[in-house]
């Protein structure tokens, strides 16, 4: 309860600001741009679903059912474009395709001259966008299709029904939990985008909300909008819920995992599906990461200096601890609504993880408000001197957790909708606690579940910028505040450095994750 | 598992060594919320430090986020000044009643009136000319003038320009708003859309990029950017910046659009002396010299010589324009850019 209260109140006093109108602006907005942010926005959204779906489903699926040549180097390597934020991603491609780029040396050299690519457009824009997300959908569906795909599919095989047939009849509509789960994250991320929208020059929803709070300077239109957002992305989770209301998703009692039922296709086949899942890693990882490496050559001697060393552990503790924060309290908010079967406590937390959809600066006002709120109360009562929230660990923590909290929740509760119902309801027929069944039962079940969320949440943490830059103490700062600040330089080539440095920071816990996954999978 | 213990306690460690630096830390201090972000700024705070003894807290963030924040917090706010990137913000920060009145003969007197606002709420640090940066091989710089004349026929689809989000795009077309009027300045606007190379996209050196590959012919940019691009580590950054040159529009008429860099002391301050001081350390000559030796912005001291590649770009007539008149056009600005739909 006190959660969902100190979750909400950040959401909540965006909701109040909406009382007070918008500002005078707003005629001028419904008139000349606001068709343009929706058109943008849901074209954005729906390429992007396109392309995330194909990379995502696709390698997830190959990877947990086939054996090919590098399959698990492939399986953690499809991981790794996760860790290059986006717009770091959007540099990378513009310098790739732009002026004397990468591109334009490889079609010379091939006798192609003059030809080019123009990355900086609603397409470029999309591809970016979706070649950096996909990963939310491979990890939670390769996490289904490890854990229950296997025993259907061997029962529609024994059946005789072909492995293509039976991937589209069966396990298309079954993963679609995990499908959605992960094309929620991406939909919100996608949604949130400023950076990379504003460099290619399309204006979104979110540019347009920066614009009229900055350029016009009217806060209460920019809330305006991003209540419109907001309202569309309630209405897409709903939705979905709606949809699968009569579908119950418990998996078969007995998931037995067995590892040598990985089909062995006909070698050429084997090669093409190697080829297949090496796409999005090259397009998503190696050539932008290749284009940091040119850059950094070019800058290193200026950029490394002993700070960065310390910076990038700061960016490391900061975000472990609150990736342990927010998981714990999406674990609460979970099995508590689980738990107390109070309809309206079920769409208030739904309240909670709508944090994910606005954008972080919008966050930062609204937790900005009441912990200042607090601040002076406690001054003026004398309990403190100064400021002890405003601008320390706390208020940035706090800030984090309400942002991403749909991170950790998402995969907490499509792994918590595996377990059957039953197993935890004998527990308690047996007389065991709430807490009991859940250390018990319900927390070795969902462990690979927690973990997905707390490394996913821990790589959001690193690349975030917009709520960190306003809400961090003065004395920390984090790869990611490095690497903006060049970048807003223009100085795209000495952001290269702090943007590697997040990367490699990254790596390690997907790299991890991957373990988890594998390890978890042998165990049961 | 022991080596993620292992890094994780060290993270933990420095980040409980700096909570404790900062409570046991109770000399002089200030405050600087600052926009810019330049590696000069960086070495000019280390040496204020090194001279006043007084220690910089730096809050790095958008202009729009500070003030966001300095309004929200109230008489409680711990920034001493705020610096921007353009006068605009400034502007809005004063008309939020965030800043005060800076008084200081020094820096009276070294700063000339149109750089400063009405009431010395803040004064100008820097110059930044906006100016039109033309092929060396297909453009005859004879055939250029004004920012007016850029709208005519010669120039269709030979103009390249950043998105109207952008401030220094603002900027100029408050200018025009001012020196003219809304219609005039409405007229330019869609003018200058017409004319475009390609939708509006990238960064200021992006369009330099775009004349050197060839997209169009001129681009409306900053100066320091052409300084840095040819500064630059990476080849094709200084090829860019060698395919084009600076042109000063407006020289017969009202001089060429400038924007300042500028700094005002804030309301609630709590150690307003050192920030008077800090103010007229980065007017005097040294900080003068170092902003614009490796930013390539222009002086506001008189007194400095621009040097290097500003000398060689020569003199120019600029517009005498009060960048007061800036700030209060800004909105009226953003809203023709969004009628004429430049993006």
């Amino acid at each position: 309860m006190i959660i969902i209260a100190l979750i909400s109140i950040p959401i909540l006093t965006i909701g109040f600001k909406l009382f007070g109108g918008p500002g005078e602006s707003w005629s001028h907005i419904l008139e000349y741009v606001l068709v343009d942010y929706l058109q943008n926005s849901l074209l954005l959204a729906l390429f992007c679903t396109l392309m995330v779906v194909l990379f995502g489903v696709t390698t997830a699926w190959l990877v947990s059912r086939f054996e090919f040549p590098f399959r698990k180097q492939l399986e953690w390597l499809l991981i790794l474009p996760l860790a290059v934020p986006a717009y770091i991603m959007a540099y990378a491609y513009a310098g790739i395709f732009g002026y004397s780029g990468l591109f334009s040396k490889v079609a010379e050299a091939i006798g192609m001259n003059n030809f080019s690519i123009d990355m900086m457009n609603i397409y470029g824009l999309s591809f970016v966008l979706s070649i950096s997300l996909f990963p939310y959908v491979y990890v939670s569906c390769r996490t289904f299709f490890l854990a229950q795909a296997t025993n259907l599919l061997e029962a529609s095989r024994m059946l005789g029904i072909s492995e293509f047939k039976s991937f589209f009849k069966l396990i298309f509509p079954l993963a679609r939990p995990a499908v959605i789960a992960g094309l929620v994250l991406v939909m919100m991320e996608v949604l949130n985008d400023y950076g990379a929208a504003s460099y290619y020059g399309v204006s979104t929803f979110t540019t347009g909300i920066f614009r009229s709070w900055f350029s016009l300077g009217e806060p209460e239109t920019a809330i305006y909008l991003s209540a419109i957002l907001l309202i569309i992305v309630f209405a897409l989770i709903l939705f979905e819920k709606w949809q699968r209301r009569h579908l119950k998703f418990s998996a078969s009692k007995t998931s037995k995992q067995n590892y040598n039922s990985r089909l062995k296709p006909k070698f050429i086949n084997q090669i093409g599906f190697s080829f297949i899942c090496f796409i999005p890693v090259l397009l998503g990882f190696i050539l932008p990461v290749l284009q940091l490496i040119i850059w950094t050559k070019q800058t290193f001697s200026k950029v490394w200096t002993l700070d960065f060393v310390v910076v990038t552990l700061e960016s490391f503790g900061i975000a472990f601890i609150t990736a342990l924060v927010t998981v714990l309290v999406a674990l609460l908010l979970l099995f508590f609504t689980k738990w107390n079967k109070i309809e309206w406590l079920k769409s208030s937390s739904k309240l909670g993880i709508l944090g994910y959809a606005i954008p972080g600066i919008i966050i930062a006002i609204g937790v900005l408000i009441p912990s200042l709120y607090l601040d002076k109360w406690l001054i003026e009562n004398n309990i403190t001197s100064k400021l002890i929230l405003n601008a320390t660990l706390i208020a940035l923590v706090y800030a984090y957790v309400v942002r991403f909290l749909a991170v950790a929740y998402q995969p907490l509760e499509s792994s918590s909708l595996k377990i059957d119902r039953s197993l935890s309801d004998s527990s308690k027929v047996l007389g065991k606690g709430n807490f009991r069944t859940f250390f018990k039962i319900e927390f070795p079940l969902i462990r690979t579940g927690l973990l997905s969320a707390f490394i996913l949440v821990f790589i959001d943490i690193l690349k975030e910028l917009p709520l960190t830059l306003i809400m961090k103490p003065y004395d920390v700062n984090t790869l990611a505040v490095k690497a903006f600040e060049y970048a807003s330089d223009e100085m795209v080539s000495s952001a290269a450095l702090p943007s590697l440095l997040i990367i490699l920071t990254a790596l390690v816990p997907a790299i991890f994750l991957n373990k988890l996954l594998l390890k978890n999978a042998s165990d049961t | 598992m022991k080596k993620v213990i292992y890094i994780l306690s060290v993270a933990i460690l420095v980040l409980s060594c700096k909570s404790e630096n900062k409570t046991s830390d109770e000399a002089e201090e200030l405050t600087v919320y600052t926009h810019r972000h330049y590696e000069s700024d960086q070495d000019l705070f280390k040496q204020f430090e090194k001279e006043t003894n007084i220690k910089l807290n730096i809050v790095n963030a958008s202009a729009d986020e500070l003030i966001q924040k300095m309004s929200l917090e109230g008489e409680q706010s711990p920034a001493d000044v705020l610096i921007t990137v353009d006068a605009g913000r400034l502007y809005r920060a004063k008309s939020q009643n965030l800043l005060q009145p800076i008084s200081s003969q020094l820096i009276d007197s070294i700063v000339p009136t149109h750089l400063k606002d009405e009431d010395s709420q803040w004064v100008g640090l820097t110059k930044r000319a906006r100016v039109i940066a033309y092929s060396k091989e297909e453009v005859d710089p004879t055939k250029l003038s004004t920012y007016e004349e850029l709208t005519s026929e010669q120039w269709q689809e030979d103009i390249l320009v950043r998105s109207s989000s952008n401030i220094y795009n603002q900027s100029l077309l408050a200018s025009m708003i001012a020196n003219n009027d809304k219609a005039f300045a409405e007229k330019w606007a869609q003018g200058v859309v017409d004319n475009m190379a390609r939708a509006p996209k990238g960064n200021d050196r992006d369009q330099v990029k775009a004349v050197a590959n060839n997209e169009g012919q001129l681009a409306i940019v900053n100066t320091y950017y052409i300084g840095k691009l040819l500064n630059s580590e990476d080849e094709n950054e200084v090829k860019a910046g060698e395919s084009v040159t600076i042109f000063f529009p407006n020289q017969e008429t009202t001089g060429t659009h400038i924007n300042v860099s500028g700094i005002g002391v804030a309301k609630y301050s709590p150690n307003k002396e050192n920030a008077i001081k800090f103010i007229e350390f980065l007017l005097k000559e040294e900080a003068q010299n170092i902003f614009a030796g490796s930013n390539y912005e222009y002086p506001v001291n008189p007194n400095v010589e621009p040097t290097g590649i500003l000398k060689e770009w020569g003199d120019f007539k600029e517009d005498k324009l009060s960048l007061n008149e800036l700030g209060k056009n800004n909105k009226e600005a953003v809203i023709i850019f969004d009628k004429v739909g430049w993006k």
